[in-house]
Formats: structure tokens, sequence, C-alpha cells
């Protein structure tokens, strides 16, 4: 605990060189465009950023293209989630499942989530469906997967107990499988949500019209060089964001792993 | 019909080549206090198993309360050396479980958890979490959890090897207490001599390759077995003769696996 204690009171005293070098990061880019060593049309100065987020602020448009990405970086997300859980908890524990799906999964998992973009468009076409069907295929299986780990590293010792206690076999899933492997779930989580995000971008990217990606291509095809730069920043920004919305939620739930 | 609990007739179990038990046949009385003992590899917590559900014997039979075995149950509560507790559950939840799969009304639960708590004598340590207990608290919690589930036939996979010797000391005379109180038939394994004399009513010395009963004895020492009662001349030669069958037993083993 004291050792635990000291590195918290280090790492609090160490905030001002983290804000100092953030400072002198912007400072410094800001000088390098200034000073006329880079054109703005390949990188504007931070102030021209700055700006550029404030009259789209104004314009309402910037909150409408990060709602658009973040939601549907959640809608994919917490479907590939909502199936993953239930079915790696299953393929964890049934070695017959897991011979019936291995070969799927094995197929599926070196791909990346781009190149779901073409069929994905053919059948869904430049739709919202589109968009959460890309999020859902670069998540899923990576999720999956550690859903399966996790399950398998619970203590049988600890299944069987509940099973001397009367649990059936559902129960068991209920209530010993999926509160066992909840740390390393979320945990996994977190990783797999920086994954949707980078889905998302991809698929606006390529096919959009609204979201943090269509709006970093956009400002590409206006020379709008400060819109992409924002847009950047700002994917780095919701991505941060998002964690720690989970970090928060991971404390709540695995309350018990503190005492 | 009769005031058999357990019945293990022509009971054989193998692993490949591993004949554990053959042919084994046991008979254990209601409200036994049964304590098998035997060097490790003899087989007894094979054959504890068996009792529980946890394994299939290769042949033969094993019935609990007139009940032939064929699955896990609930009727054979186990208290495992290593406690098996799940670590997310408080030691209210902990208590509560079997109880909980058996859709007992909340109220009703909490009120025979709690009962059994202080059984065992954890009142106030109703709110913690298993990382918070002691070995010997975790063992209590256990056994506590396997009263409030009610069972025909309470299982003791060598409870108290893992803790210190005044903890042990401590827990078996909780245990006979409990005992006492609650007239539940007790099939308990163990490699110590003296903790098989201070607990049982009858013991059984188990020999190895293949796992078979080799002295069945009768322990009518008084209760409580005081210091004094450990000193007496019938507690040392009671000890004396399970003595020579046990090192007859380990010298035939130590013979076999050098030849």
């Amino acid at each position: 605990m004291a050792a635990v204690g000291k590195s918290r009171k280090g790492a609090g005293s160490l905030a001002w060189l983290s804000v100092l070098s953030l400072l002198g990061f912007l400072a410094i880019w800001e000088l390098v465009c200034r000073l006329g060593f880079v054109e703005p049309i390949f990188l504007p100065p931070p102030s021209q950023v700055f700006a550029r987020a404030a009259s789209m602020t104004e314009q309402g448009t910037l909150a409408w293209h990060v709602l658009a990405s973040a939601r549907r970086v959640m809608v994919g997300f917490l479907a590939a989630v909502i199936v993953a859980i239930p079915l790696g908890i299953w393929l964890g524990t049934s070695r017959i499942a897991r011979a019936v799906f291995d070969p799927v999964v094995s197929f599926l998992r070196p791909l990346p989530s781009m190149s779901w973009i073409p069929l994905s468009l053919l059948w869904f076409g430049i739709t919202e469906t589109q968009k959460y069907s890309i999020v859902f295929m670069g998540s899923f299986v990576p999720a999956l997967l550690y859903v399966m780990e996790a399950t398998r590293s619970i203590d049988p010792l600890l299944v069987r107990a509940a099973r001397n206690l009367g649990a059936n076999r559902w129960q068991v899933m209920r209530e010993v499988l999926l509160p066992g492997c909840l740390p390393q779930i979320i945990s996994g989580m977190k990783i797999i949500l920086g994954l949707s995000w980078t889905c998302v971008i991809s698929a606006e990217l390529v096919a959009a019209k609204e979201g943090l990606g269509f709006m970093i291509m956009n400002g590409k095809e206006f020379f709008q060089t400060d819109t992409v730069v924002l847009g950047m920043v700002l994917i780095s920004f919701t991505v941060l964001a998002t964690d720690l919305v989970v970090r928060a939620l991971e404390r709540w739930l695995l309350d018990w792993q503190q005492q | 019909m009769n005031d058999s609990m357990i019945s293990i007739q022509g009971v054989s179990k193998s692993f490949g080549d591993n004949h554990v038990l053959t042919n084994l046949d046991l008979e254990v009385k209601k409200g036994e206090f049964l304590v098998l003992l035997g060097a490790s590899g003899c087989g007894k917590s094979t054959l504890l198993n068996l009792i529980a559900g946890f394994e299939k014997p290769t042949a033969g039979r094993v019935s609990v309360n007139g009940k032939v075995i064929e699955d896990i149950t609930a009727a054979c509560g186990m208290v495992f050396q290593q406690y098996a507790l799940l670590p997310w559950q408080t030691v209210q939840q902990n208590v509560e479980f079997g109880l909980k799969m058996k859709h007992v009304p909340k109220k009703e639960r909490a009120e025979t958890a709690r009962r059994f708590i202080e059984m065992v004598g954890l009142k106030g340590s109703e709110n913690k979490y298993p990382a918070a207990l002691s070995g010997g608290m975790k063992q209590r919690v256990s056994i506590a959890r396997v009263l409030a589930n009610d069972p025909d036939v309470m299982l003791f996979d060598e409870p108290f090897a893992a803790l210190d010797a005044m903890t042990r000391q401590v827990l078996q005379d909780q245990l006979l207490s409990i005992y006492e109180q609650s007239g539940k038939t007790i099939v308990f394994i163990t490699h110590s001599i003296d903790e098989a004399l201070m607990l049982s009513t009858r013991m059984a010395i188990m020999g190895a390759r293949p796992g078979r009963i080799v002295q069945d004895v009768r322990n009518e020492l008084p209760h409580p077995r005081t210091a004094e009662v450990q000193l007496s001349s019938a507690f040392i030669e009671l000890k004396r003769a399970i003595w020579e069958t046990v090192q007859q037993e380990v010298g035939r083993t130590l013979a076999m696996s050098r030849g």
C-alpha cells in the first residue's frame, strides 16, 4: 500500500511536467508555422485549428460530426459485445461448440474490417446500417476471442463448487463464468473500443455524409487542412473520453477487486 | 428401510491404464463421521469425487440416501481444501449461494445464511470479501456455505491441510460441535492420524495401487476429545494400531514404485 501511495503522489507532482510539455509542443508548432517553415496548406498552426473549431462549433457542425461517429461506434460496438459475451462463454466452456465454430472464427480473424467495406456497400448502400456493420465486423471477432480466453482462465474448481451447491449449467454461466471473467472482458473491451473507432473512421473515410472520418475527407477535398487536423485531434479526444467512461464503469463493476 | 446413508458397491475407477480404485465396497451409516485416512495417491480424493458425482465410476455404483449418483448433486456438500469461494461475492452472498440457486426467497435465505455464519463464528464479517479473510476464516465460510444448503452428506477434502496448527485445532473443535448440533453424515479425508482420531466416529484406512480399504475401525473415544483423552491409553493404542497399518501400506507402495 505504501508503494502505491508513493507512486500516486509522484504522478501527481509530475503532472505539471506533462502540461508544460504539451504547451511547449504547441508553441513550437505555432512558431514553425508562423516563421514560414511550413506552408499552412500542409500544416496549419494550432491557432488556425482552434479558430476552425470555434467557427464549426458556432455552426453546430462539429458536435454533429462527433455525435454521428460516436453513435455508430456505440451501436456497432455494443451489438458486437452483446453477441460476443454469451457466445464466447459458450465457446469457452464447450469443446464441441469450439470445434464447430473454430473454422469460421479462424477465417474471420485475419480479415481487417476495411476489407468488408466493398461488400457492406453492396449490401446496405451508403447507410447507417453499413457503418454499424463495419464496426460490428471489426469488433466482434476480437471481442469473441477475449471472452473465450477469459472464460477458459476461470478456476474450474469454482465451477465445480457452484455445481456442487446446486447450480445448473445456465446458473453456472450467469453466476460464476460471467462475473468471473468480467475483469478480463472489461480490459479487453477497452482495447476493442479503440478498434471500433478505427473501423468507423475508415468506413467514413470511404463513404459517408457526416462523422469525423467524413469531416477529414471533406476537409481534404476543399484543401482545408485545418479541418483535417481538427478532425484528427477530435478523434483522439473522443477515444480518450470514452476510455475515461469505461474506466469509471470498470471501477463500479469491479468494486470487489479493490477491497 | 435401513440406516445406510452412503452405499458404495463394487466401485472401480480407472483413468486410462491407471487403476485408482478396484472393486471397493463401503457403507456409511446415517450420522456417522467417517474419516478416510491414507497417504497421497491412495485414491481417497477420487473416492470422495465419486460420492459427490464429480467423477463417474468405471464399474459399480454409488448411492446416497437411496439414490444412485449419476451427476453432480447438491445432496453431497463438498468443503474443498482450496476453499473455492467466489471472490466477487461477500461472505453473506457466498453462504447464500446454494439457496439462491434453489430460488429461496431473499429474506429467508439471508436469515438462514446469517444463522450459519454465526454458527461458524464469523458474525460481523458478513460484508467482507474472501480476499480480506484469513485461510481459517475462508474455510469457515466454506463450511457455512455447505451447511446453509442443508445437504444429506458433508464431504471434506483435506480441508485443514493448508492451515497452521493452531487454526487447525480451533477448526477441528468447531467442526465437532457443528457435527454434534447438525447430526449430518460426514466423510472427511486426511493424511493426519491425529486429525482422524480427534474427529471420527469411524476410520477407514486406505492403501494404494489399487486403492482399497485395508482397515476399518470404530473410534469410540469419549467426547470432548480433550488433552486428557489424547493422553489416555485407549487413544495411544488406537493410534499405534493405525500407525502400523499406514506404515505397512506406505512401505509397500514405495517398494512398488521402486520395483
